[in-house]
């Protein structure tokens, strides 16, 4: 027997076949119509929640690129201040060696002098040099503090702080974008960088002492190593030629290197001088063993009880290195040993300036490093971006030609299950009786 | 003879009259929603015996009988009760999953905004600008979440007002079948004639109630119907009904739960026990979707808000100032059952730690019980208070309790309601950290210190010595060091041994010293007065983002997001999923329970001609009844 089918079954199953079909036409229209295959959550639950961890990742890497350009500006802002800061300094040091020529007099002197004075304020201006929004570039977090002002001529101070301003460029790279102005224009070590020689103020001498070098860096860095010496000349007029001697004295222990004793405040000691030969603080001959990795060399004729330090190079401002130049070309020069003075202040200086240069071509090599390290995470991270947003699409988008030929069938189903409804419903007995 | 011919043809006329009106009954209620069609069941009469056999006397009428299986019928209901329960689900729970997801109104876009204004700060922190747009963006956050509860909230709410709408109606139905109850036993005893029309009314009425709760039928042997509802709690008992009624929630009277309503205090169902239909789905969708969702929500923001916080006060603003509270984050709730009168306090102790739960803490006169009411486990019992249970501390507060007192404790329900914005002062952001390091310019050697990072752990309160000046200076031979506090003059350490890179800790911060130092040499660490610039704690809260720190560690804020919309979706994907097979079951019961019961028009077209005719030959037979006893007349 067959399957008795009611009349209500055959108009709601009809209904229900038409709304169905509906459902999933509305469903196609809506995802051709967005774009979207993931409406809301429940059409694909696990996809939606992904989506969201990318759109937040890929705004991550957005934020990371545009604080990557910040960055970039920021270093590139402080980046052309030191390259003038350089470009003072390397005229500072033309006028140094243009001091050293032996035909100026005092009155050529005094004109370079004015004119470091003018290179002076012009490092002063820079050092404080402020970004576009008015804050300084090198006072560190003192962004807003003017960091070096002039309390007395020649005296700068530091107002600014050591502290380096960083900005997060890649989900784990923090980048400095600042540099401190007293890492750049304070902490230059004098001399060599290693140590300083100078010759001492009281010297009667026409004696020149040389910027020097470490020969053996391991040496020299040993923790014995005192770093602190006195070369004492002594010169026995009673010879002819006179003879001069020097002593090296240690000055933390104040024992003579070449005895191992205490020194003696007078000669002659035990090396003998010889103008222009370098000097060894190593042993040599019968001397107690010592070995400190430098040499200097001394030039000119020292005077008796004469005495040059070598020590530690100590940190030192640029602006006190040009302030104490000016000062030594504003001095009137009438005697060799003052003469002397000049040319040691001089080399001194010209030592100086090398290091500030070095100084600040290193936090410009920095700079330069970081700024193409910036660069290129940049790129990588806009290359990211792209890469979640296309994770992102592939996720959510809809496939357009997949999506309109299903629209095509779908409208195809609608229409065929409306259309054998209104056929089905003409059957009808009553029609005929 | 021809008497009986009369008979027979008047029976015959009978049955065909009988066959027309109950087709014309069919007819009339092909549409009519519960009808099963009724057919008039004949049989011949008693013969009569004579000489020659058994002479039949023509036709009687039975029975008028409806096609009716019970079988069909209940499994119409089954299905009905469970689509009913899907659509309603469905149609609440799609209301979140399209609010959740939306690209424009999510939590996903203002979050991601909130932080990368962080990282503008970052950039620029002595600007006003960056800080008056992260203050901008922070509120468009706070009141985004504030949005999204709102909608749960109107939710909720809407829960309770369909569920007073549906004890309403499953309370009119029950009454209904009551009384058909009564008037079916009074017309129709055991073994006589059935009512039909009164029966389909009474079983249209059942599924009715089954699209509204899942409602189980009990014959009784007088024909009455005994109804039950979800997994046994008794509506119909003969002509009595057991109103239901919408009762305050035990726990939480802002909550609307089922109950009996008996003359004095309503008595509760416990709402699990109220399976199927609307009422099933309602309950439900509030226990497994709706508050997980809007406790998810809630944790998000607290959790935020606390971290945020913690860091936010970790630094200093842009006056010098330590930073405060970024975000006011609301403290649980906690709400006394009826007749409690003590209350106790509760906090959030350990964000981590927080669960999506409520907790309910009952006091039995000697100790107190915590029970986690999403899994039913219970702490306890203390002696005392306070303690701590799932990063949540409860503390005793005013009053004595009760034996048998109670309270209801929802940490993280409230929280995307009542995040909010702690002040609007843009300088007020603590951008910078309070102490800086610096090695001194003269020094010799080439040591450095790395920028001090404050402890975390050691607030709140702040180390009161944090900001002072503290100088490390190197002796002679520089291996060791000393540690001097310059402000409060006392020494911290002496003859510390130097190893480049080594990490040290005082006053509640930490850094790292490294390079080559010579004796005499110092290092500072002091406060970072005058630090507008400085934007460490900016990086350290726009770091925030992408650590893991809710859920023990194992979400950020965005994954818990994301996992708490992919479980919305998944939910109503199921419930679609589900409800689509389930129509399809209601489909076919449907359809079978219609082929048995269903009226088929063309069928009874059929029958009309057949009646018709039938009807057409009896009257002939009397007829002809009539013309035989003429011809018998016409013989005196």
């Amino acid at each position: 027997m067959g399957i008795r089918i009611s009349t209500n079954t055959l108009f709601e199953q009809g209904i229900a076949t038409i709304n169905d079909r509906q459902r999933s036409l509305l469903d196609v229209q809506q995802q051709v119509a967005t774009g979207r295959r993931v409406v809301t959550p429940s059409d694909d639950p696990i996809a939606s929640g992904r989506i969201l961890d990318l759109s937040q990742a890929k705004s991550a890497t957005e934020q990371f690129v545009e604080n990557a350009r910040s960055a970039n500006s920021a270093l590139a802002v402080g980046e052309q201040s030191l390259q003038s800061v350089v470009r003072a300094l390397q005229d500072v040091r033309t006028t140094i060696v243009n001091a050293g020529n032996g035909t100026l007099g005092d009155s050529g002197r005094a004109i370079l002098a004015r004119e470091l004075r003018g290179n002076y304020q012009e490092l002063l201006s820079l050092a404080n040099a402020t970004d576009g929004q008015g804050n300084y570039l090198f006072s560190g977090y003192r962004g807003q503090t003017q960091p070096f002002s002039e309390s007395a001529p020649g005296v700068v101070q530091y107002a600014g702080d050591q502290g380096q301003r960083l900005l997060q460029i890649s989900a784990s790279r923090y980048v400095p974008i600042s540099d401190a102005g007293s890492e750049i224009f304070q902490r230059i070590r004098t001399g060599n960088g290693d140590f300083a020689a100078a010759a001492a103020a009281a010297n009667t001498g026409a004696g020149t002492i040389g910027i020097g070098a470490v020969t053996d860096p391991a040496a020299w860095n040993a923790t014995t190593n005192p770093t602190n010496f006195t070369i004492r000349f002594d010169v026995n007029s009673a010879t002819s030629p006179a003879t001069t001697t020097y002593d090296l004295v240690d000055n933390v222990s104040g024992n003579s290197l070449l005895t191992g004793v205490a020194a003696s405040a007078s000669g002659p000691y035990l090396r003998t001088f010889t103008p222009g030969s370098a000097i060894n603080l190593r042993n040599q001959g019968a001397e107690p063993a010592f070995d400190y990795g430098a040499t200097v060399t001394i030039d000119g004729s020292p005077g008796d009880a004469d005495t040059f330090t070598v020590r530690q190079s100590p940190a030192q401002s640029m602006f006190t290195t040009v302030d104490n130049v000016i000062n030594a070309l504003s001095t009137t020069i009438g005697s060799p040993a003052q003469s002397a003075k000049l040319t040691n202040d001089l080399g001194a200086a010209l030592a100086n300036i090398d290091q500030a240069i070095n100084r600040v071509l290193d936090v410009q090599t920095a700079v330069g490093a970081r700024m193409k390290e910036v660069d290129s995470t940049e790129a990588t991270n806009s290359d990211l971006a792209v890469q979640f947003d296309q994770s992102v699409r592939d996720l959510r988008d809809v496939d357009y030609a997949k999506a309109i030929s299903d629209l095509t069938l779908q409208r195809t189903l609608l229409e065929a299950a409306q259309k054998s409804f209104v056929q089905t419903q003409n059957l009808s007995l009553f029609d005929l009786l | 003879m021809s008497g009986s011919v009369m008979n027979i043809g008047l029976t015959a006329l009978n049955a065909a009259q009988a066959g027309l009106v109950t087709t014309g009954h069919n007819i009339s209620n092909a549409a009519t929603a519960g009808y099963h069609r009724q057919r008039v069941d004949t049989s011949p009469q008693v013969p009569q015996l004579s000489g020659a056999g058994f002479f039949g006397r023509g036709v009687a009428i039975d029975n008028v009988r409806r096609a009716y299986s019970d079988v069909l019928d209940r499994q119409s209901q089954l299905a009905q009760t469970q689509v009913s329960f899907y659509d309603t689900y469905a149609a609440q729970v799609n209301q979140i999953n399209n609010l959740v997801a939306d690209p424009a109104s999510g939590l996903s876009p203002a979050m991601q905004e909130f932080f990368r204004a962080v990282q503008d700060v970052a950039a620029s922190p002595g600007t006003t600008t960056s800080r008056q747009a992260l203050l901008s963006e922070s509120g468009a956050l706070v009141s985004r979440f504030g949005a999204l509860d709102q909608r749960l909230t109107e939710l909720r709410s809407g829960v309770n007002v369909e569920l007073s709408g549906t004890v309403d109606g499953i309370n009119t139905i029950g009454r209904q079948i009551a009384t058909l109850n009564g008037q079916i036993a009074r017309i129709a005893g055991p073994g006589q004639a059935q009512p039909n029309d009164l029966l389909d009314q009474r079983d249209s009425l059942v599924m009715d109630l089954n699209k509204l709760v899942s409602a189980q039928v009990i014959r009784q042997n007088d024909g009455g119907y005994n109804i039950t509802i979800g997994t046994g709690q008794a509506l119909v008992v003969g002509e009595a009904v057991l109103q239901l009624a919408a009762v305050a929630n035990t726990d939480d009277p802002r909550r609307l739960d089922v109950g009996y309503q008996f003359t004095g205090a309503p008595v509760p169902i416990d709402s699990r026990s109220l399976t199927g239909g609307s009422l099933g789905a309602l309950l439900q969708f509030r226990s497994e979707s709706l508050d997980p969702a809007q406790n998810a929500l809630g944790r998000i923001a607290i959790g935020l808000g606390e971290m945020f916080n913690a860091q936010h006060r970790l630094g200093q603003d842009l006056n010098g100032a330590a930073g405060g509270n970024f975000f006011t984050v609301p403290s649980p709730a906690v709400t006394p059952a009826s007749g409690t009168t003590a209350t106790i306090g509760a906090s959030i102790t350990n964000v981590s730690a927080l669960t999506l739960s409520d907790y309910r803490v009952s006091y039995s006169g000697t100790a107190y019980t915590v029970t986690r009411l999403t899994d039913n486990v219970a702490s306890g019992p203390f002696a005392t208070l306070p303690q701590t249970i799932d990063g949540l501390t409860l503390a005793a507060s005013t009053g004595t309790p009760a034996a048998g007192n109670s309270w209801l404790v929802q940490p993280t329900r409230f929280g995307a309601r009542d995040l909010g914005l702690a002040f609007s002062d843009p300088s007020l952001i603590a951008a910078a950290a309070p102490v800086r390091a610096q090695a001194t310019v003269s020094n010799l050697g080439s040591a450095t210190i790395e920028a001090p990072v404050v402890d975390a752990s050691s607030q709140p309160p702040l180390n009161a010595a944090l900001s002072n000046t503290v100088t490390i200076m190197f002796n002679a031979p520089p291996t060791t060091f000393n540690v001097v506090d310059n402000t409060a003059a006392t020494t911290l350490a002496s003859n510390v041994t130097f190893t480049a890179g080594m990490t040290i800790s005082y006053n509640g911060w930490s850094t790292r010293l490294a390079g080559r130092p010579e004796a005499t040499d110092t290092l500072v660490v002091q406060a970072n007065t005058g630090g507008r610039t400085d934007n460490r704690n900016a990086l350290l809260l726009a770091g925030l983002q992408s650590v893991p720190r809710l859920d023990g560690g194992a979400s950020t804020y965005q994954t818990a997001y994301s996992a708490m919309v992919g479980s919305i979706g998944a939910i109503a994907s199921e419930v679609k999923v589900t409800g689509t097979a389930l129509t399809g079951i209601l489909k076919e019961t449907r359809s079978a329970q219609q082929s048995l019961s269903g009226v088929n028009l063309d069928e009874e077209a059929a029958n009309l001609i057949r009646f018709q005719q039938a009807y057409q030959a009896a009257s002939k037979l009397i007829s002809v009844s009539s013309r035989l006893f003429d011809s018998i007349l016409e013989l005196n």
